[in-house]
C-alpha cells in the first residue's frame, strides 16, 4: 500500500524568499548574451530599471540618497549578506563585503555567469539616470563583492 | 542587485523583450532553453524518485514561493498534484499596479515543466483555465507502473 501525502500551503504561513530565481536572471543574462549579444542584455536591464522600480524612483526625486539606502537595507535585510553603506552629503557608498545573490548560486551549485553582477550595474544606472543621479559599480565577476557609489 | 522577491517582475519583462525583439517564439525558444539547462535538480530528482520526486521539489519550492496551494501525492496512483489556488507569481503581476503581465505569461511553467516530466516519460497536464485569477492545475502521472 502506498502512501498519500498532501500539504496544503498557505501565503501567510511561508516567507517569500526564492533565492533560485537568482540563478533564473543569471541564465537569461547568459541566454540574452549569446543569442542577442550584451547589448540586448543591457537593453533589457536597463528596461528593468525602468518598469519595475518606479516606486524607488520617484522615493529618490523626493528624498534623494536616503531613499536608495533605505532600498538597499531592506534589500539585504531580507536577503541577508554583509555590507556597509556610507552616506556623507552629497554621496552614498555601498560596500558590499558577501553577495547573498552569489552565495546562494555557489551553495546549491546553480547556474552562474559572469555577466551576473550587470545586473546591479545597468539596473542601478537605469534608476538613477531617470532620478536625475548618478552612480557607479565596481565588481570582480564571482567574487560577491562589490563597491556601488551614487551621487548627484 | 535584484532582489530574488523583485525578480518576477523583471521575469516578466524578460518575455515582453524577447517578444518586442523577434516574436512569441522566441519567447517559447527561450522557456525551452531554460528548461533544458536550468531544471537539472528538478530532472535529477525525479530520475532518481518518480513522482515522489515532484513532491519533494515542489513542496520546497512552493514553501519558498510562499504560495497558497495544496500538493498531493498518491502512491497508489503513481500521481502527484498541484492544486494552485494563489499562484505567488502570477498573483504578484496582477497585483503590481506597475507591471502589465506578459500575454502568455503562464505558459512559461507548461512548457518549462513539460520538458522535463514527459522526457522521464511520465504523464503531464496542466490546467491554465483559470490563471487569469492566478489558478491552475498540474498533473503529473507515473502511466507505466500499474495502478493499484
Amino acid at each position: 500500500m502506498g502512501q498519500f501525502k498532501c500539504i496544503e500551503f498557505r501565503a501567510s504561513d511561508n516567507e517569500y524568499l526564492h533565492k533560485d530565481f537568482h540563478g533564473v536572471l543569471c541564465y537569461a543574462i547568459k541566454y540574452l548574451d549569446d543569442n542577442f549579444g550584451h547589448e540586448a542584455t543591457t537593453e533589457y536591464l536597463k528596461q528593468v530599471g525602468l518598469a519595475i522600480y518606479k516606486d524607488l524612483i520617484q522615493n529618490i526625486k523626493i528624498q534623494g540618497l536616503a531613499a536608495i539606502e533605505k532600498h538597499i537595507i531592506d534589500v539585504f535585510a531580507i536577503e541577508g549578506g554583509e555590507f556597509e553603506t556610507i552616506h556623507v552629503p552629497g554621496k552614498l557608498t555601498v560596500i558590499v563585503k558577501a553577495c547573498p545573490a552569489i552565495a546562494h548560486l555557489k551553495q546549491r551549485g546553480l547556474f552562474y555567469t559572469e555577466r551576473f553582477c550587470e545586473a546591479t550595474k545597468v539596473v542601478n544606472h537605469s534608476i538613477c539616470q531617470t532620478a536625475d543621479y548618478k552612480c557607479s559599480c565596481s565588481y570582480e565577476p564571482g567574487a560577491g563583492c562589490c563597491v556601488q557609489e551614487f551621487w548627484k | 542587485m535584484i532582489s530574488c522577491t523583485e525578480f518576477i517582475p523583471a521575469y516578466n519583462e524578460l518575455f515582453v523583450f524577447l517578444e518586442n525583439k523577434a516574436d512569441k517564439q522566441a519567447v517559447v525558444t527561450f522557456w525551452e532553453s531554460l528548461s533544458d539547462k536550468f531544471l537539472y535538480n528538478l530532472r535529477e530528482i525525479v530520475k532518481a524518485k518518480g513522482v515522489a520526486g515532484c513532491f519533494e521539489y515542489w513542496s520546497r519550492t512552493l514553501a519558498e514561493e510562499a504560495a497558497d496551494c495544496k500538493i498531493t501525492l498518491d502512491e497508489n496512483a503513481d500521481e502527484f498534484t498541484i492544486e494552485m489556488k494563489h499562484c505567488p507569481s502570477k498573483g504578484r503581476l496582477i497585483s503590481d499596479r506597475h507591471v502589465k503581465p506578459y500575454h502568455s505569461y503562464c505558459e512559461h511553467c507548461d512548457i518549462l515543466y513539460r520538458r522535463v516530466l514527459e522526457t522521464l516519460g511520465l504523464e503531464y497536464s496542466i490546467d491554465l483555465s483559470n490563471c487569469g485569477n492566478a489558478q491552475c492545475r498540474l498533473v503529473a502521472r507515473n502511466s507505466i507502473r500499474p495502478k493499484v
